[in-house]
Formats: structure tokens, C-alpha cells, sequence
């Protein structure tokens, strides 16, 4: 059995401002300013295109449909994921800032609240991204996933604190004071 | 006449009550109460840390000492003891791999498609024009490449009818292809999967089940079997039935074997000499029945070396060791057995297939010379410093405390159903008593629950149990069992978003497992109803002099159970087929079903000293 040695490329046009979604099959994924563009990998060095296309791909295999927009004025996990639930048709919507730390949120929830949490970064999987797209659709579909399984490492903290700070730092660079968030349209090109 | 405290104990299979009542000129008047849960088994000396703990719990509600209490009254615990057991009696074993039927949550595409199965990444080098195949899609491969590589074979002229994929991708492969085709995945046991061989796969549209591969006629037409090959595939066939996909591969060794497991046979001893026997595979139906030809019980043996066997000599061995006697003293005097459907895992298949097996729960009871009750009296005494006296018997007491029910009277029929046995008393006129105890209660419905949910978890079992459900919607409204909607004002927690939750009064548990709210409801009523409406008739025959329970009228029922929220209502609906009138008792006109036993040893020794 051979496996097809083969690399994935991204590619997000922006096409304008973000509206409020209707669509109630729909889950509305926001990434952080600098995702997949000043910013090209996790915390892990994971490349960003297999972490957006894992989440993307957990939502189209449960048949919901998966919408990407990119926050632009705030780079807070909590913040950008509860607008991101407030444009779509369902109310689910899911943050995913450039370190990888990522969350489902609802619409009717406080901002601060969620529906699943994954604060360890350095500790996320690709196989835990499609499932955190795979329980974001369901809970879209109205069915009852059981929350994804979360790893937990003392170590993580002292290992990748300062890490973790300073990307956040430089996501927020790339912020854009007062800016509405941007619709995208992720394209995922395969390379043999 | 001076006045008097007494204290009123009842230990029971699950719960412990007291109650407490000042006695003046021969009138209780009842302090306080209070229930803890059991410490130990009934009747040990380990109950008395449980009966410490809820004097000292009632003594401060009704702000009096220990020492201020007089005379401290125990149940004589009726010397039964119960047991529960489960086993299964069939298993279903695949010995060559030659079926994947499983309910992936999301298969891709829809129809039925047959080829011969083959390795993605080998398709160009293998296949001949015009055979069909099925590709199998390990879990190295992308979904965007395998789906890339299909169309590539497809415009290349290779037939391709459907494909077993290892990873969750059936969709995301499907939404890529030119030409539709069903696909089955999450397979974890790919490698499994024999390459070259015929194959039939079937996807049914959402909602829908397979129809064709759930068939015997179905596959002999798909794989052209003769009657005798059909006659081998049909346990395949039944193994698929209400799938949403499944795949068959054909392999000449292949078969599917149900094998009855010996779970052995019973042998009953009953008066006069009489001996019957029953194999548990004949399942609960024929037990029961067997032992209603019996009439009186002396004793159950099990065969030794079969499960069954190993339980009745469990329970002996236990009992034995508790009372001081040897096994063989230890006689068996009642059991209630229960079909049940335990989901087991199928052995030798390829994706972690699941098959509902029957088996049969066993509730069994044991009466022995000797239960220490004795000693426990001695060490309550000893440590808490107040005079404790054994009261009368169980079922006596618990009709003196039901009687307390405002609108009651002689003569009078209670059903006390615990944790552990299920008891019914009768008082005639005169004030005779006549009493049954059978085992199963409350604790063989929790059982049943935790098995047929494959919980695993008797905490969480007792809680779905005690409580009704409901599916949280969104975080402002749930649909409730009865399928009407409760709005909030505030939002539910989090946590609970889009599931299926346990209502407590103290707030809302999600279940993490997969059934829907109405499969669990179902599975617990159906375990209430196996457990209580079965006792509760049996019991009631027992007591009614005549035999025939149209000859009564009135029933009261006290004890945990009676508190259920649904089982009182089932038992009055089953009842009512009699013309009995069933109802909740309302101990002292305040307690609910609670506390009669207690209340009946405080009552019987004011009644004593009034004949005196």
C-alpha cells in the first residue's frame, strides 16, 4: 500500500463585508486577522490550510454547510467565535485564532461562555479539528454530539506559555481598528 | 402515666427511616423523622452506623438528645436478603469475516452497489473492463485524493459501484465524485477486508433503513445462492436488519454462527417433594411459569459450571459467610427472573458492530435461620447508650403505619415495593395478617436500565430511573417526554445545549450516551413495568385469601418505590383491569408512602402497652 505523497494549499479571497447568514444547515467558522496570512502555522507547527480544511471538512461530512469569515477588529477567541454564532443561519459558530486554540460557541450564550472549549493549543490534533467541525455541525443539525475528547498536559503551560503570548501579540498586529469582519472563500488546492 | 420517647427503625434493602414520637397517656405524637441510606447489607452489624447516623439526624430536628429517647424499636428485618444477577443466552459470532453492518452517523451517497472489492491506490493495476468493483479506502488516503482517483478511474472506463472507507469521509468523498455511488465508512477494522471478493454494499437515504442486504432473498439474488447457501446467509441478513448501510462480502468459508450459550438450568424444589427444572435459555417467560405450576418454593439450585450455577452459590456462599451458617443451610425462597436485551459487542467483525443479545435477569431472595438482627440491636445498644428493643414483624408493621393514611381502615391491603423486595400485607377485620415477600424492587429496574442502555454506571442508572427526561432544544426551551415544550426564562446551562437531559430538582444532567430520549424512556418504562407490574401481581395473589385478586378492592402502597413518579400510575392502570382501587399512602397524613414501618414500630408498642 503506497501512500500518495501530495501538499495542500490554501487560498482565502476576501468578498466583502460578512452578512448574517439564513441558512440553518449552516455553521460560520471565523479565523483571527492574521490566520493563514501573516500567519501560516499553530503554536505545534501545524500548517494553518490542513487546520481550516480538517474543521471545514468535519462540518461537510455531517451535511451541514460551513461558511469562513475572518474577524478583523478583535483577535479574542471568545469575541470573534460569539460573532461568528451571531452571523449564522444555525447560531453555531466556531473561533479559530492562529496559535490553533479553538471554540464553539452559540449565539443565545454570553460571550464569555461556550459550548466547548479547547484552551490547550500546543495539545490540538488534526483529527481533534475534524471532530471540533464534525460536533459544531451537529449541534447545527439540532443532534447531540458527546463533547470531543480533550487532552490535558500540566507541561503545556509552562512550555508554551510565553510562546503562546507572544503570537497572540502578533495576531493582534495585524488588527484592524473598527473593521467589520470580511467573507471568504476557502479553497483548498491539492498538489500530487 | 408518665411520658415517653420512642424511636421507630426501619432498615431496609436501600434506605434506613426513623421516626420519632413522644408518648403521653398511650398517644404518639410524632416529633420528627429521617431517612439515610443503608449501611451494609440489611440486617448486618454494618447497618448501625447508617441507623446512628439518622437518630442523631431526627433527635436534632426534633431538638432532643439521643439519651432523651427511651426505647429505641427495630424492625426485625425480615431475615431476606436479595441478590441480582444478569446473563446472557445467545451471542452472535461471525467466524470469517464476511459482514460489515453498521450504523455509520453519516454514509455517503445512496442505493446498492456489487463488485469485486479492491485497494484504491491498486485499481489501474487490477481491474478488467467491465467487472464491477468496490474500492476500499484505507486510512492513509485523503478524501480529496481518493475521490480524485475515482474519477480518474471512472473516466477511464473502470466500473466502480461503491466503497468502504476506513475514516469518517463518506460524505466529504461522495460530494467529490462525478458519478454517485454509496459509500460506507468509519470500517475501523479495515484491513479486515478481504480483497478480490464479491461485495455487495447498500446505503439507505437518511431516515430510511437498507432494504435489500437486510433480506435472505435479497442477498441470494445479489450473490446468486443456491436454497442451502441462503439458509447459511440468513443470519447475516438478520444481523443487518434496521441498518442504514451495511456490506456483505462474500467469502467461500464465510458464515455467520448464533450460538446459544449454556447458561444452564434451574431445578426448583418445591413441598411434597416435588422437583422441576427450567433452562434459563427458555427465557423468563417459561421460569415464571414453571414456577407458578410449582406453587410453594423450598429452595432453587443452579447447575454447577453454567453462569447460573455460579450465581446461586455466589449468593449462598455470601449469605453464609454472613449469618455464621454453612451454604447448604441456606435456602433460596423467592426469585423473579426478566427477559433482558443487553447490547454486546459482535465478535469477529470488522467495525465494532454491536448486536442485541437476550439474556435473562435474575432477582433472587434467601431466608435464613439466623440473621444477626440480634447483634445488631446489641451493638446499637452498646454505643448509643438507650435501650433497644426488636419490634414485631415487618409486613405487621408496615399495615399499622399504613393505616395512619387518612381515609383508611381494617380490613386493609398494602404493597410496600423497596429497593430490594416487593412485600404485600393483608389485615382482615379481626386483625389477622397475612404477608408475601418477593424478591426484585427498585434496585433490579436500575439494573435492567444500566444493561440495556450499556451505561455502565448504576449512579447515573438510578438517576434516569427517578427522573423524567428531556431534549434541550435550544438554550431557552426543551421538549419534555410527553412532547410538549417548557419555555425559560433563564437559559440552561451550556453544557446541556442539544441534549438529552435528566430533570432533577437540583438542576439538569446531559447524557453523553447516543439514544434518543424516547429509546431511553421507552427502556425504562418497559423495566418498571417488567419488574413491578409482574411482582406486584404475584404478590397481591399470595396474600388474597381466595387467589383471585378481582376479590379486592382497596390497595395501598407505601415504600421507595411507591414515591416513583410513573410506577404508582402504572400499577393503578394495571390494577384497575381487577376493579382494584390502587393508590399512594399518605403516612400521618404528611409522609407520602414514606416511613410506615417506623411509624407502625412507634404505633405497635403503644398498642401493646394499651392491652396490657
Amino acid at each position: 500500500m503506497t501512500t500518495a505523497a501530495f501538499s495542500i494549499e490554501m487560498k482565502l479571497a476576501e468578498i466583502g463585508p460578512a452578512t448574517k447568514g439564513t441558512n440553518p444547515r449552516e455553521v460560520v467558522v471565523a479565523i483571527a486577522p492574521a490566520f493563514g496570512k501573516e500567519m501560516n502555522k499553530t503554536i505545534v507547527k501545524v500548517d494553518h490550510a490542513l487546520v481550516l480544511r480538517e474543521i471545514l471538512s468535519g462540518i461537510e461530512e455531517q451535511g451541514a454547510v460551513p461558511r469562513v469569515i475572518r474577524s478583523l477588529r478583535t483577535a479574542d477567541l471568545a469575541f470573534m467565535a460569539h460573532g461568528a454564532a451571531k452571523m449564522s443561519g444555525s447560531g453555531i459558530g466556531i473561533g479559530l485564532q492562529s496559535r490553533g486554540t479553538t471554540v464553539i460557541h452559540q449565539r443565545d450564550l454570553d460571550p464569555l461562555s461556550n459550548l466547548e472549549l479547547f484552551p490547550q493549543s500546543p495539545l490540538i490534533t488534526l483529527e481533534t479539528y475534524r471532530a471540533i467541525g464534525r460536533n459544531a455541525a451537529m449541534y447545527a443539525l439540532g443532534e447531540s454530539p458527546s463533547p470531543v475528547p480533550v487532552v490535558n498536559d500540566q507541561m503545556a503551560r509552562p512550555k508554551y506559555q510565553a510562546a503562546a503570548a507572544l503570537l497572540y501579540l502578533k495576531e493582534c498586529q495585524s488588527r484592524v481598528a473598527e473593521a467589520k469582519p470580511v467573507e471568504l472563500k476557502a479553497e483548498f488546492i491539492i498538489k500530487d | 402515666m408518665a411520658t415517653k420517647i420512642l424511636a421507630g427503625v426501619d432498615i431496609g434493602n436501600s434506605s434506613t427511616e426513623v421516626a420519632i414520637a413522644k408518648v403521653v397517656d398511650e398517644k404518639a405524637n410524632f416529633l420528627s423523622e429521617h431517612l439515610v441510606k443503608t449501611t451494609g447489607i440489611k440486617g448486618t452489624v454494618d447497618n448501625v452506623k447508617g441507623i446512628g447516623m439518622a437518630l442523631r439526624e431526627a433527635a436534632k430536628k426534633a431538638d432532643i438528645q439521643i439519651l432523651d429517647i427511651d426505647i429505641i424499636r427495630l424492625n426485625d428485618a425480615v431475615p431476606v436478603i436479595g441478590d441480582l444477577a444478569m446473563d446472557l443466552i445467545s451471542e452472535t459470532i461471525i467466524t470469517e469475516s464476511s459482514m460489515i453492518g453498521h450504523n455509520p452517523d453519516t454514509p455517503g451517497g445512496a442505493g446498492l452497489g456489487v463488485g469485486i472489492t479492491v485497494l484504491v491506490d491498486q485499481m489501474f493495476d487490477a481491474a478488467v473492463r467491465g467487472l464491477d468493483y468496490i474500492v476500499v479506502i484505507p486510512k492513509p488516503f485523503d478524501y480529496e485524493w481518493a475521490a480524485h482517483w475515482i474519477n480518474k478511474a471512472e473516466k477511464d472506463g473502470i466500473s466502480i459501484t461503491g466503497a468502504i472507507v476506513q475514516k469518517d469521509d463518506g460524505v466529504l468523498i461522495h460530494n467529490r465524485l462525478h458519478k454517485p455511488i454509496p459509500i460506507v465508512d468509519e470500517v475501523s477494522l479495515i484491513e479486515k477486508v478481504p480483497l478480490g471478493k464479491m461485495a455487495a454494499i447498500e446505503v439507505a437515504l437518511p431516515g430510511h433503513v437498507i432494504r435489500t442486504l437486510s433480506n435472505p432473498y435479497g442477498l441470494s439474488t445479489v450473490f446468486q445462492l443456491n436454497p442451502e447457501q441462503t439458509k447459511q446467509i440468513a443470519l447475516v441478513a438478520k444481523a443487518l436488519v434496521g441498518n442504514r448501510s451495511a456490506v456483505v462480502i462474500r467469502t467461500p468459508q464465510g458464515e455467520v454462527v448464533e450460538r446459544k450459550i449454556e447458561a444452564g438450568r434451574i431445578k426448583l424444589a418445591g413441598t411434597n417433594n416435588k422437583q422441576l427444572e427450567v433452562s434459563i435459555n427458555d427465557g423468563a417467560g417459561e421460569i415464571m411459569r414453571t414456577y407458578d405450576n410449582l406453587g410453594d418454593l423450598l429452595d432453587v439450585k443452579g447447575e454447577t459450571g453454567t453462569n447460573v450455577g455460579g450465581m446461586f452459590n455466589g449468593l449462598r456462599h455470601d449469605l453464609a459467610e454472613l449469618t455464621g451458617q454453612s451454604p447448604n443451610e441456606i435456602k433460596i425462597s423467592d426469585f423473579l427472573a426478566v427477559d433482558a436485551i443487553i447490547p454486546t459487542s459482535i465478535s469477529g467483525s470488522m467495525a465494532g458492530e454491536l448486536s442485541m443479545e437476550s439474556g435473562v435477569a435474575l432477582a433472587s431472595m434467601v431466608k435464613t435461620n439466623k440473621v444477626p438482627v440480634q447483634k445488631v440491636a446489641a451493638l446499637l445498644e452498646q454505643e448509643l447508650g438507650v435501650r433497644v428493643e426488636i419490634g414485631g414483624i415487618e409486613a405487621e408493621m408496615a399495615i399499622l403505619g399504613s393505616l395512619t393514611t387518612p381515609g383508611t381502615r381494617k380490613p386493609i391491603v398494602i404493597l410496600d415495593m423497596g429497593g430490594g423486595s416487593t412485600d404485600a400485607a393483608m389485615m382482615n377485620e379481626t386483625g389477622k395478617i397475612t404477608s408475601s415477600h418477593l424478591a426484585g424492587a427498585g434496585d433490579m429496574v436500575t439494573m435492567l436500565i444500566n444493561s440495556e442502555l450499556a451505561l455502565g454506571d448504576k449512579e447515573l442508572a438510578e438517576r434516569i430511573k427517578k427522573n423524567p427526561l428531556g431534549k434541550v432544544m435550544s438554550l431557552f426551551h426543551m421538549q419534555l417526554e410527553d412532547g410538549t415544550i417548557l419555555f425559560s426564562e433563564t437559559p440552561f446551562p451550556p453544557h446541556t445545549f442539544g441534549k438529552v437531559v435528566i430533570r432533577e430538582e437540583s438542576g439538569l444532567t446531559p447524557l453523553t450516551i447516543k439514544a434518543s430520549m424516547d429509546k431511553i424512556r421507552d427502556i425504562r418504562r418497559s423495566a418498571k413495568r417488567r419488574v413491578f407490574v409482574t411482582n406486584v401481581l404475584r404478590a397481591l395473589k399470595r396474600v388474597v385469601p381466595t387467589g383471585n385478586l378481582k376479590h379486592l378492592s382497596f390497595v395501598v402502597m407505601v415504600g421507595g418505590s411507591a414515591l416513583d413518579f410513573e410506577i404508582p400510575q402504572m400499577l393503578t392502570e394495571e390494577l384497575g383491569k381487577y376493579g382494584i382501587v390502587a393508590g399512594f399512602a399518605n403516612i400521618r397524613g404528611t409522609e407520602g408512602p414514606r416511613n410506615a414501618v417506623a411509624t407502625g414500630l412507634v404505633l405497635s408498642s403503644v398498642k401493646e402497652e394499651v392491652l396490657k
